[in-house]
């Protein structure tokens, strides 16, 4: 692998994020407008939810949005894709710059977040230093996101089908992983869903439970499946991907 | 086309430089150089009075050694048959032209050779690798214009060539200078700065060729490389890859614009329904088929125009 192809293929995700006006949208300031509504409208205490809550469950739908950005820019770049294949670019460059650049991605949501959130009255009791801990675990839970968009720009072959589609993956962890409460009938299957782990990882880390054993089990779920999504969609990817 | 004119000139024995000076009028000392004769005439002839002397004086040598080679090359999508037992020899240093109307399997060629689909039979090889086994070194020495541009809308000019520079690791210093001599001779150094999201058609055409050659390859493959562009900058454009040949680059490329290709191919492979029809340079065929034109070369073997369909 080298790294010039390496860092100049980040570099390039990384000015996409800046420069393109739906990737600012839907990673930086989708995140940044959601949570400054869902602070407003759902962190009263009346609804049964506080800001407290809402704050790990914002940061879930930031990094789960990453599904559809992913699945849009791999439907819509094939041509690109194409092009770049014909240089000695390795898929282990290529990937790796994907998977970094969306880490980064979700640590800078979890950055926006965690500010804007901070400024509307979020004190999480672990105090500031918890985000400390909360980037890297949002990191690796990014995995599984380029992992579901891969899945998804497999089988669509245009962008808006690809934008379509990515919400098979992301309703499902917008409503079973997240602070919208689920009934007893359906925690069950909210404990199919990778975000749910992510949504409770959060929680404990903003508590400070840094030591539970509920953490290390959610830490541990979010590492196995993200692992596992990544390399499906990678496998799925290349060999049916039609670049 | 002054480059044409050169290349043409060059292609021409010292005698007959003598002679065509002489038949313009131009008095030349014995002991002139080839070179200077050729600079001299390069600034008094025209490219149609030039192709008249050499159709009858000279036919068109290949160059070097194969450094790309097909055999029995097939490739099947679904049930319809694209390429049909391709045998193709491309000699290094030529510039080859794949000549076809559309659909003729000229583009298929060239993404099995550039490793962008696999055969479904036979066998490719580029500088003695086979392009199914080692297409990673073929890679290296390889560069594609595909025909579609295929750009980052959101990068500028130089930033595009700079990430295709540096995935072929092109040191950073190399990359700009070569991007600034492209961007001169292309005309784009002004808006070199600007998104390509915002560029014409021609624009992105030409930065999807200087894309191709940041890395200077050795085997460039130009598949369709001015289609779209206005007549000025396809001329420009056609005096830029005139100018690589000079350099000694084995360049393929496929083209609907027959009478450029005539001019500054050194030998065209005419394919049909995925066959290989013909191959010789255009004087060749042309005097084989009593033809004026490839055009017509390709009228009397097929029964129809290359440009059918476009």
């Amino acid at each position: 692998m080298k790294l010039q192809a390496l860092k100049s293929l980040f570099v390039v995700e990384m000015k996409k994020l800046i420069r393109h006006p739906v990737n600012l949208f839907l990673n930086l300031l989708f995140p940044a407008l959601l949570t400054i509504v869902f602070i407003f409208t759902f962190s009263d205490p009346e609804l049964g939810m506080s800001i407290n809550s809402v704050v790990p469950g914002l940061v879930v739908y930031a990094v789960i949005f990453l599904i559809m950005t992913v699945a849009q820019s791999f439907s819509s770049e094939r041509l690109l894709l194409r092009r770049l294949n014909t240089t000695p670019m390795t898929s282990t460059e290529f990937i790796g710059s994907q998977i970094l650049s969306n880490m980064v991605t979700a640590m800078l949501q979890v950055i926006v977040v965690f500010t804007l959130a901070y400024l509307l009255g979020f004190r999480p009791e672990s105090g500031v230093i918890s985000i400390l801990i909360a980037l890297p675990v949002t990191a690796i839970f990014a995995l599984s996101s380029v992992g579901f968009g891969l899945i998804t720009a497999t089988v669509s072959k245009r962008p808006e089908t690809g934008t379509g589609l990515s919400f098979l993956f992301i309703l499902p962890q917008m409503f079973f992983g997240t602070f919208i409460p689920v009934s007893s009938s359906t925690q069950n299957i909210a404990q199919l869903v990778p975000s749910h782990y992510l949504f409770e990882g959060l929680q404990l880390i903003f508590q400070g439970s840094w030591t539970s054993n509920q953490l290390f089990f959610d830490l541990a779920v979010i590492s196995t499946v993200s692992v596992l999504t990544i390399l499906l969609g990678i496998l799925l990817f290349d060999r049916y991907g039609n670049i | 086309m002054t480059s044409v004119v050169n290349d043409l000139l060059t292609k021409m024995t010292k005698k007959e430089l003598f002679d065509l000076a002489s038949k313009k009028g131009i008095n030349v000392p014995d002991e002139w150089s080839k070179q200077l004769l050729i600079e001299l005439l390069s600034l008094n002839i025209s490219v149609n009075e030039l192709k008249k002397k050499t159709a009858s004086t000279s036919t068109v040598k290949t160059k070097g050694s194969p450094i790309i080679t097909t055999q029995n090359l097939v490739k099947k999508f679904d049930d319809i048959l694209a390429l049909d037992k391709l045998n193709l020899e491309i000699m290094e240093g030529e510039l080859f032209s794949l000549l076809g109307p559309n659909g003729a399997g000229k583009t298929t060629t060239i993404n099995i050779l550039t490793g962008i689909m696999e055969p479904t039979n036979g066998t490719a090889t580029i500088a003695g690798f086979d392009v199914t086994e080692n297409m990673h070194e073929i890679k290296k020495i390889i560069g594609v214009c595909p025909q579609e541009a295929a750009v980052f809308q959101f990068l500028n000019a130089k930033e595009n060539i700079e990430v295709i520079g540096s995935l072929h690791s092109v040191s950073k210093k190399e990359i700009e200078k070569r991007t600034n001599d492209f961007l001169e001779l292309l005309g784009l150094t002004e808006a070199s700065k600007r998104k390509a999201g915002g560029y014409s058609g021609g624009m992105l055409r030409k930065l999807n060729l200087m894309m191709a050659l940041i890395n200077d390859p050795k085997i460039a493959f130009l598949d369709e490389p001015t289609v779209g562009m206005d007549a000025r900058s396809r001329r420009n454009t056609w005096e830029f890859i005139g100018s690589l040949k000079r350099e000694n680059k084995t360049i393929i490329l496929t083209t609907h614009y027959i009478e450029e290709a005539e001019v500054l191919s050194d030998r065209v492979g005419i394919i049909d329904s995925g066959k290989l029809v013909e191959i010789g340079s255009p004087e060749e065929l042309k005097n084989k088929y009593n033809a004026k034109n490839l055009e017509q070369v390709f009228l009397n073997i097929t029964g129809r125009r290359i440009t059918e369909g476009l």
